[in-house]
């Protein structure tokens, strides 16, 4: 793409380095742009740039927030009895869409995989832990990738939690998670959230 | 039944585009050296196992300066027609699909298609290390139990954690004893199933081998084979408790069914020690058909046979008992390669069975 302004190529240039997002169609994102008002592309301009500089992430659940506490964690309606431990962001927007979770979360950042150099130090476990012993709640609802690494992850943590009196279970795992959880249809992700079960019983199935 | 009527190559291995019929089930295929038979059986065992026989990247079976391939086919599988096609896409991608339906896992596909390869390099089998006899049985396992792969797909994923696990145990002063324990733990289940389902195989596939030893090889030649594993003697459980700190310190898991092997001896003695090149090829053939026998046994109808270069080495009688064998005894696919075409034709003619020679040429 040959360009006569090096203004408008920059500007290409950098919305093509976003995923997904090849020359033709950031081309045509910039052109439309232009066609704006200053005020408009403004109002864009600033969204991003907050987006960067004011973000934060939950100090309890490491969730995004605008605030130190997300407004999941500070909604008093939500019971706090349940926590929900998810691998990233997108689960937690995943699940509340299927709007059949009214409990609190808690973001791993990732899972248990030594190969890939992610033990459980590099992970929010010490962080969930830490909350399981304040805030005692009554169950932990893994809703992890089902998978080697999950199982792995959720074992390592139920195995710190041996002397705590509280219910641990898992969603049901036949469907896509993790990762995929984004494509699990709303139905089939509701309908796992209220079929869940002990990892105890978990296990054994497995067996 | 099980056939294979046709099958288009496309910049697979040295075939730029190439198109087979086959009409009969008993197919011999014949050709100088480096034409490209070997190329086209294993196109055949591509099929049916979404990998080739002998390579271990999908790079390798690319035709050298293209890029991507495609092998298409099409079965017929107690009287109803399967396509098969794999493709390996520019971008490296593969894909798999059934009748147009794209498999999401290909360890689905092991089994549906059942295959049994004889290639002159298996006597590794025999002369080689334990993973070569292990793979064999694994090939063999997993195309009677998907239950089997996946155990073993998982027990092999969680080993390599584990022992990843151990290595970084090494260089580090901070070792997370709690993590080792739980992939100690989730190895028990998959390694107990594999364990096993090779000792409930060996059980009925061992006598097999040994009595098809024996036709084969003649009579006189006392043919013992067993199966070793470490938990023979103790359980995964406490063996893998008890090897921690070895395994610590020498950064591998040294218990498991990673470790098993199978071992023959003829009239008391290691096989591979004394036995001759005849007597090798004669125990590979055992344990080949023995596979070929399991498989039809559990199917109901023969699995494709491919026999590559299977008349090298092999003196003319032992050679005729076990083609009458293999092609008039049973009604299973079969296809057989040789370099000496007039050989390959006397040969099936003398078996008084219908069959169809294609000649390759080098292209
Ligand atoms: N990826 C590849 N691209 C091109 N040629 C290949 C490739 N892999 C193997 N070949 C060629 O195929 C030929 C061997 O074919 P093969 O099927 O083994 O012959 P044979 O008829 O002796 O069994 C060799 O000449 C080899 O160089
Ligand atoms: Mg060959
Ligand atoms: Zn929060």
């Amino acid at each position: 793409m040959i360009f006569s302004s090096t203004i408008l190529e920059n500007a290409v240039n950098e919305f093509a380095r976003l995923p997904g997002i090849g020359k033709k169609t950031a081309l045509r994102l910039v052109l439309h742009l232009i066609k704006q008002s200053p005020a408009e592309v403004q109002q864009f301009t600033e969204a991003i740039d907050r987006m960067k500089k004011e973000i934060r992430f939950c100090s309890r659940c490491n969730n995004i927030s605008d605030t130190e506490v997300c407004n999941i964690c500070s909604d008093r309606s939500r019971k706090s009895e349940t926590i929900c431990v998810v691998e990233s962001l997108r689960d937690v927007i995943a699940i509340e869409s299927t709007q059949q979770y009214n409990g609190l979360y808690h973001v791993l950042g990732g899972i248990i995989s030594p190969l890939d150099g992610i033990g459980p130090d590099q992970l929010n476990i010490d962080s969930l832990l830490r909350r399981i012993k304040e805030e005692k709640p009554e169950e932990l609802i893994f809703a992890l990738s089902p998978n080697i690494q999950g199982d792995t992850t959720i074992y390592y943590i139920q195995k710190k939690l041996q002397d705590k009196p509280l219910r641990i279970t898992t969603i049901a795992r036949g469907i896509a998670f993790g990762g995929e959880l984004e494509y699990a249809d709303e139905m089939t992700l509701a309908r796992s959230i209220s079929n869940r079960q002990p990892v105890d019983n978990y296990m054994s199935n497995n067996k | 039944m099980l056939l294979l009527q046709n099958i288009t190559l496309v910049q697979f291995k040295n075939s730029l585009h190439s198109s087979f019929v086959f009409g009969e089930r008993i197919v011999g295929i014949c050709g100088n050296n480096g034409v490209g038979k070997t190329n086209l059986l294993d196109a055949i065992y591509y099929l049916c196992f979404t990998k080739s026989y002998f390579s271990k990247t999908d790079v390798q079976n690319v035709r050298f300066g293209s890029k991507g391939f495609r092998i298409e086919g099409n079965f017929v599988r107690n009287e109803k027609s399967e396509k098969i096609v794999c493709v390996l896409r520019e971008n490296g991608r593969k894909e798999c699909s059934v009748n147009d339906e794209a498999y999401i896992k290909f360890s689905a596909h092991i089994g549906r298609l059942p295959c049994v390869m004889v290639a002159p390099d298996d006597v590794e089998i025999i002369t080689g290390g334990s993973e070569e006899r292990r793979k064999f049985l694994d090939y063999t396992l997993s195309q009677l139990d998907p239950a089997y792969l996946q155990a073993l797909m998982d027990y092999n994923r969680i080993l390599q954690q584990r022992n990843y696990l151990l290595r970084t145990f090494a260089d580090s002063p901070h070792r997370d004893m709690n993590l080792l324990d739980v992939l100690s733990q989730q190895l028990l289940e998959p390694g107990n199933r594999v364990y096993e389902s090779r000792n409930e195989l060996l059980e009925f596939f061992l006598p097999i081998v040994r009595e098809l030893y024996e036709t084969i090889a003649g009579s006189g030649e006392r043919l013992e084979i067993s199966y070793q594993s470490q938990l023979q003697t103790d359980s995964f459980e406490n063996l893998l408790r008890k090897s921690r700190d070895k395994d610590i310190l020498l950064q591998r898991t040294q218990i498991g069914i990673h470790r098993d092997d199978l071992q023959f001896t003829l009239n008391g003695e290691n096989f591979k020690n004394i036995a001759s090149q005849g007597q090798r090829k004669s125990l590979l053939f055992a344990l080949k058909l023995a596979e070929f026998q399991i498989l039809l046994k559990h199917n109901g109808f023969a699995p494709i046979l491919l026999l590559d270069d299977v008349f090298e080495k092999l003196d003319d009688n032992r050679m005729r008992n076990l083609l009458h064998r293999i092609c008039v005894e049973n009604n299973g696919q079969i296809f057989i390669t040789d370099t000496h075409c007039e050989r390959l034709k006397e040969t099936l003619e003398q078996l008084q069975v219908r069959h169809q020679i294609i000649e390759l040429e080098a292209q």
